[in-house]
């Protein structure tokens, strides 16, 4: 039962980053129908520029989330304008291809800058644990949830409060009406699509602490970005933090019951039966 | 798109220059034959998804999966003793058909963002699988031994005119498809599925079929490619390049037409051949830069290009035409 326990803490703790970074691709999904295949690049761009931060100036990792978070909305910004906006109504084709080229070519920086090593991000409190009725917590990782959820709540009072958020959101039920009310909409995109790099940029962040990484880690956190947006829904805070959680959850399960080595087979599996049996997730609305 | 059948005259190029590719074992390179085989390979690849995802409109992100399966039948059939090449490229299309089949019935349900998810998944999956079953070598790979033909040893050039059968075969089926009813049908499935079905054709058995066709494709290459390498494990054999390569080709050709393919593999290999040998650090962000580049400025393909003449108008056009 104690493992049981520790395999569910785990496996929050886990969902919690998992939402994160499925938070922002969610966003550019259900606001602007476009899959960013280059999402899990921007994480590790997030992650290396904390390692940097850290190894150059020792700076902690926790204080370096605002840093990554600006410097890959600035990019995101950019990217947008200069790139994406070209296709964002173009068929699926176009921006799965556009999204994957851009992914190459960032992750080709990467490895200019940072090479092909792993890196890690290890702190003085890095191994410090909690200890609540023999469920060891990690204190890192309880932190990184923490967080996640913070920003993950600041999104959400964000989209909900303000102009801009407000704008946001009729641009994502309806370009034309949205058009007409006077939004423009080409600015709206950018803003949501550098959102959703400064998230992740927040969630390579938090990655660099509890886990080590390399160019190619991108991958997998694309693919966990996936799910989790298949499973909560898109477009919507509440989702991506749904999703995460079920996620982190079936994922620790699945590697302590099932073995380490079919961890992402049997998270595809889950995905792919999902997808065929609920293609709008589990608490999804519909979309195209 | 260029009509259902494509430029008539593309494809009489395209018929020419096969003719022409059998003349490449001539010059006695190892070099020219390993690049020139590299493009009959990636041609047919690129054939086999222009079926699925050019003609029917189901954009696949996994196609990859079906040469990974096609290479794994010919490497299994070869360590229990089977080294006929012939008969590994029919198993290896056999069981990628039949593994297009049973996945495509749940899967082809699905449409736009969502299958292109579904397929992306399943190639990964299958490389996760096979990784951690001992039966297919998990993670260290097969390694088969020197093909046969009809039971005799044959030289090591044999794997090049084997590639060549294969594409030739995925040129020549491509062109049967698109001027048979089953053409027809793919492509009113692509404009409107619902209209489609209202018309009598049933969308699920024909998307199914298609699917199978483009497996096929994939699953002849595999199998060659695993005796031209004389080893396969899961990395090489669900490589993110054989997955993207294809579609790139047939972008940069023309989807949805019979010549596309095949131009799109030279030109993309020759790309991809120079930015190797000039720039091999940044050879990925180049390669990333020409396809950011064809997908703004040539969505329709260079065969689109060729046909409309006035092309610079048409970068123009095409640049706007998405835009908000």
């Amino acid at each position: 039962m104690q493992l049981f326990f520790q395999d569910l803490v785990n496996g929050i703790l886990t969902g919690g980053i998992l939402a994160l970074v499925a938070l922002g691709f969610s966003l550019v999904w259900g606001i602007m129908n476009i899959i960013n295949l280059a999402h899990g690049t921007f994480i590790m761009l997030g992650a290396y520029v904390t390692y940097q931060l850290f190894v150059s100036f020792h700076l902690d990792p926790f204080l370096c989330i605002p840093i990554a978070f600006v410097v890959l909305f600035a990019l995101g910004y950019v990217t947008q304008l200069s790139i994406i906006n070209y296709v964002v109504r173009a068929p699926v084709l176009t921006t799965f291809l556009l999204t994957f080229g851009l992914s190459l070519l960032l992750e080709n920086v990467i490895l200019l800058i940072w090479t092909g090593d792993t890196r890690s991000v290890t702190t003085g409190y890095s191994g410090a644990h909690l200890d609540v009725g023999g469920i060891t917590i990690p204190l890192v990782k309880l932190l990184t949830l923490v967080i996640a959820l913070a920003i993950g709540g600041l999104t959400q009072l964000w989209l909900a409060r303000t102009k801009l958020g407000r704008a946001i959101r009729a641009t994502s039920m309806d370009v034309g009406a949205a058009q007409l009310t006077g939004v423009r909409v080409a600015h709206v995109y950018a803003i949501v699509f550098a959102l959703s790099a400064g998230l992740a940029g927040a969630a390579g962040s938090l990655i660099s602490v509890s886990y080590a990484f390399s160019p190619s880690s991108a991958t997998p956190f694309l693919i966990k970005g996936f799910i989790v947006c298949v499973l909560g829904g898109l477009g919507s805070v509440q989702g991506a933090l749904v999703g995460g959680l079920v996620y982190g959850i079936v994922e620790t399960f699945a590697s302590q019951y099932i073995g380490a080595g079919y961890a992402d087979a049997v998270a595809l599996a889950v995905l792919l039966v999902i997808l065929v049996f609920r293609p709008t997730g589990i608490m999804g609305r519909a979309t195209a | 798109m260029i009509g259902i059948a494509g430029n008539r005259v593309a494809i009489l190029v395209a018929a020419l220059a096969m003719l022409a590719l059998l003349f490449v074992p001539l010059a006695k390179s190892d070099y020219t034959n390993a690049l020139f085989r590299g493009i009959l390979m990636y041609g047919a690849m690129s054939y086999g998804w222009n079926v699925i995802g050019g003609y029917t409109g189901y954009v696949s992100f996994g196609n990859v999966v079906f040469f990974g399966i096609g290479a794994y039948a010919a490497a299994l059939l070869a360590t229990h003793g089977i080294t006929d090449i012939g008969l590994s490229i029919v198993a290896a299309m056999v069981a990628a058909a039949l593994f297009a089949v049973v996945l495509g019935i749940p899967v082809l349900r699905l449409q736009g963002h969502y299958f292109g998810i579904a397929t992306l998944s399943i190639a990964l999956a299958a490389q996760d699988l096979i990784s951690n079953i001992d039966a297919f070598g998990a993670t260290n790979g097969l390694s088969p031994k020197a093909a046969t033909l009809f039971g005799a040893a044959v030289p090591y050039v044999v794997t090049y005119y084997a590639m060549w059968v294969v594409c030739a075969l995925a040129l020549a089926g491509t062109y049967a498809v698109s001027r048979s009813r089953l053409g027809y049908a793919l492509v009113a499935i692509r404009e409107n599925e619902g209209a489609a079905a209202v018309l009598g054709i049933n969308p699920t058995k024909y998307k199914v079929i298609a699917w199978a066709i483009s497996g096929m494709m994939g699953g002849g290459a595999g199998a060659v490619f695993v005796y031209a390498n004389s080893y396969i494990d899961p990395a090489t054999a669900f490589a993110v390049d054989n997955n993207v390569f294809p579609i790139v080709m047939a972008l940069l050709g023309g989807v949805g037409t019979v010549a596309g393919p095949l131009l799109g593999a030279f030109i993309l290999t020759a790309i991809n051949e120079t930015l190797w040998n000039h720039f091999p650090f940044i050879h990925t962000l180049f390669f990333g830069a020409v396809i950011v580049i064809v997908v703004l400025f040539l969505p329709r393909g260079l065969l689109a290009l060729i046909a409309a003449r006035r092309s610079w108008s048409l970068y123009v056009q095409h640049l706007r035409a998405y835009r908000v």
